[in-house]
């Protein structure tokens, strides 16, 4: 992968995490093939670096977790909390005048 | 009965998150349901067991990259306390130390073995760097004052007093250990 992609995607990993919940609950391995997905292959971190970035988000009180055992493997479902949905639509309006700025300062 | 690829790892990667206190049952768990899963999509793609199994490794990360990531979201306030009062401590040492009246070098070794010891029971997850904050100012100090930069003694002095607060460290480090394998068993 592309280390400036890698680097900056550090800082915006919460923002994509809660973006993609927000969409509906899902389990770890979901996410990342969501993120993965959704980005076209460019957003491709080790898988197991998102857990402890979920379970930071979690304990921020952002996402909720809880187990399922509807299929044969037991599965950690996270869900937005409400504080999530309110903290994800703040950090979209930030990253929506972020990048007005970086695109109009490099010219795109 | 011989491991596969992910049970290997798995044991790997949990005695590391567990020595450091980085995970807890929940999230070993998780992690295994992870690889699980990836593996038997492998599977369902055609892939052979083991290239199913290298390949989840692959897509996972290596144990340091993991390590690393829980290390770097998991440095609570807490930790930065901890040290913040090793550095303290480390200083009210080196102060007390250098007090012309004072004269007994058994209890300020003793201070840094305990202090340094009762830190890292108390949570803190690198005993080096806790010896290092407690014991560095006390010869660094001991060294300014006594103008006395000649090698060997310069390195020497400052070396064995670092000990005594690694032994503390450790210590107490192992302490921990022993109490979270007691009551919390990996």
């Amino acid at each position: 992968m592309f280390s400036m992609i890698g680097e900056a995607l550090k800082g915006h990993l919460d923002l994509l995490l809660l973006a993609i919940l927000a969409e509906r609950p899902a389990h770890g391995y979901a996410v990342i093939e969501s993120l993965r997905s959704r980005s076209d292959g460019t957003f491709d971190l080790p898988e197991g670096t998102i857990y402890p970035a979920l379970h930071r988000l979690e304990s921020q009180e952002l996402l909720h977790s809880t187990w399922s055992e509807d299929s044969a493997r037991r599965k950690r479902i996270y869900q937005l909390t409400p504080k999530g949905q309110q903290t994800l639509a703040k950090r979209q309006e930030e990253w929506k005048k972020f990048s007005k700025a970086i695109n109009a300062t490099v010219g795109i | 009965m011989k491991e596969n690829r992910i049970q290997t790892y798995l044991r790997n990667l949990k005695r590391h998150l567990w020595v450091r206190g980085l995970a807890d049952q929940n999230d070993l768990a998780e992690i295994e349901s992870h690889l699980l899963e990836a593996v038997e999509r492998g599977l369902n793609q055609g892939l052979s067991a083991e290239e199913a199994e290298r390949q989840a490794l692959e897509r996972f990360g290596n144990v340091r990259t993991i390590l690393s990531a829980f290390e770097r979201e998991r440095t609570h306030l807490m930790q930065k306390i901890l040290l913040a009062l090793a550095v303290l401590t480390g200083l009210f040492i080196a102060f007390v130390d250098s007090r012309p009246t004072w004269d007994d070098t058994g209890i300020t070794a003793g201070a840094m073995l305990l202090s340094s010891g009762l830190l890292t029971l108390l949570g803190y997850r690198r005993p080096w760097l806790i010896a290092l904050a407690i014991g560095l100012w006390t010869p660094l100090y001991e060294t300014y004052l006594s103008r006395n930069f000649r090698l060997p003694g310069a390195i020497l002095f400052p070396l064995l007093v670092l000990l005594i607060p690694t032994i503390g460290a450790y210590a107490g480090w192992a302490v921990r250990l022993g109490i979270r394998k007691t009551f919390h068993p990996a």
